[in-house]
């Protein structure tokens, strides 16, 4: 009942709940471009993606500003900030990810499994996506953190294979082997993040029970 | 604008449907192991990448292919008190590997599954293998499309 009243009620609170939305769905859109333009190699598409980072900070501070305006009781805004700033940081990661892909050329052996591993950044974003929605109705969020810790472990093991894989390739000069290291680190991080802000998801479920 | 249409494909893209697919969630690293290695060649690659199969890879036609386990070394040869060396894996590798096509749902798979008795399932393109999926896949994708609210077993 004390979810619903801290949820559903008050203009201020509305607003933010679906600017919070907002932002989770235009994550999942960014990963979905993503995972197209590296495994169409479409460069254009990739700058794009990039755009989409700045799009997402214009709603994370309009988040911010009117989480401090007054939605939500004074105790549960650091929390929902948190979670807030911890989604814009994938966006970051997401840029940051683009500017390496376009600075490097992709080894075709490691092609298929970085395609593979942006699908499930998608997917993931998408488990994010649910847990909030859930978590605005109030429900239980153990399966939903549940299945987001699956997705994070199954690309955790991609990535250990993909730098295995990294180290059989041919580098010819220090930036090349640089840009690809840090590609495969930061495709391979954004479900990390993910994670932890899943994490807050549940601190936030938690402290308004 | 274009925020808008980004924002509705999500949204119909994350309501519960279907279940999911097999090539959503495969393992497509296959660890090999030829014909005519030995058992105890198996079992080091098996402990060095702490992992319990190897697929027996056919020269020429895959569908042939077999698969050696950990269970096989150890009831088919340890268990016996033979000597790994002297023993090849196509002696032992089971046969023939179950295929799975990658458009299957993993309820469907995990039926196969059970009636077939097997641990793992090899997912197959055309001819070629390119990928497999182990009782683990199917657990966690089936909590997947729990907490998605996809149809489920």
């Amino acid at each position: 009942m004390l979810f619903k009243s801290l949820f559903s009620k008050g203009k201020k609170e509305n607003a933010v709940i679906e600017d919070i939305a907002k932002h989770i769905k235009l994550l999942c859109s960014a990963c979905g471009f993503f995972k197209t333009a590296l495994e169409t190699d479409d460069r254009r598409l990739m700058r794009k993606v990039m755009h989409i980072e700045r799009a997402g900070d214009s709603i994370r501070r309009e988040i911010i500003s009117k989480i401090y305006d007054g939605a939500f009781l004074p105790y549960i805004r650091p929390d929902l900030c948190k979670f807030v700033e911890i989604v814009d940081s994938v966006f970051d990661l997401l840029e940051d990810t683009g500017y390496k892909y376009l600075e490097l050329k992709m080894p075709e052996a490691l092609k298929g499994e970085c395609v593979h591993v942006a699908f499930l950044n998608r997917r993931i974003c998408e488990m994010l996506l649910i847990t909030f929605e859930a978590m605005l109705k109030g429900e239980d969020l153990r399966e939903k953190i549940l299945a987001i810790r699956i997705y994070e472990k199954k690309i955790d093991d991609i990535k250990f294979d993909l730098l295995r894989d990294a180290q059989k390739i041919d580098i010819t000069n220090f930036w090349e082997g640089e840009n690809l290291s840090r590609f495969l680190c930061y495709l391979t991080s954004i479900s990390d993040v993910i994670e932890d802000a899943s994490d807050y998801l549940q601190i936030v479920h938690v402290s308004i029970k | 604008m274009v925020m808008f249409l980004l924002i509705e494909d999500v949204s119909q893209s994350v309501r519960g449907g279907m279940g999911m697919k097999v090539k959503e969630f495969m393992t497509t690293r296959i660890e090999t192991i030829g014909l005519d290695k030995s058992v105890y060649d198996a079992v080091e690659r098996m402990v060095d990448r702490r992992i319990r199969s190897l697929l027996v890879r056919s020269p020429g036609d895959e569908r042939k292919s077999g698969v050696i386990t950990a269970r096989d070394v150890v009831f088919k040869v340890l268990a016996k008190g033979l000597d790994p060396n002297k023993i090849k894996v196509s002696e032992i590798a089971s046969k023939p590997i179950i295929s799975i096509d990658q458009n299957m749902e993993f309820d469907e798979v995990a039926k196969v599954m059970g009636e077939s008795n097997i641990a793992r399932a090899f997912v197959f393109d055309n001819d070629r293998i390119i990928g497999v999926v182990a009782l683990m896949d199917v657990m966690a994708a089936t909590l997947i499309a729990r907490a998605r609210g996809e149809h489920v077993i």
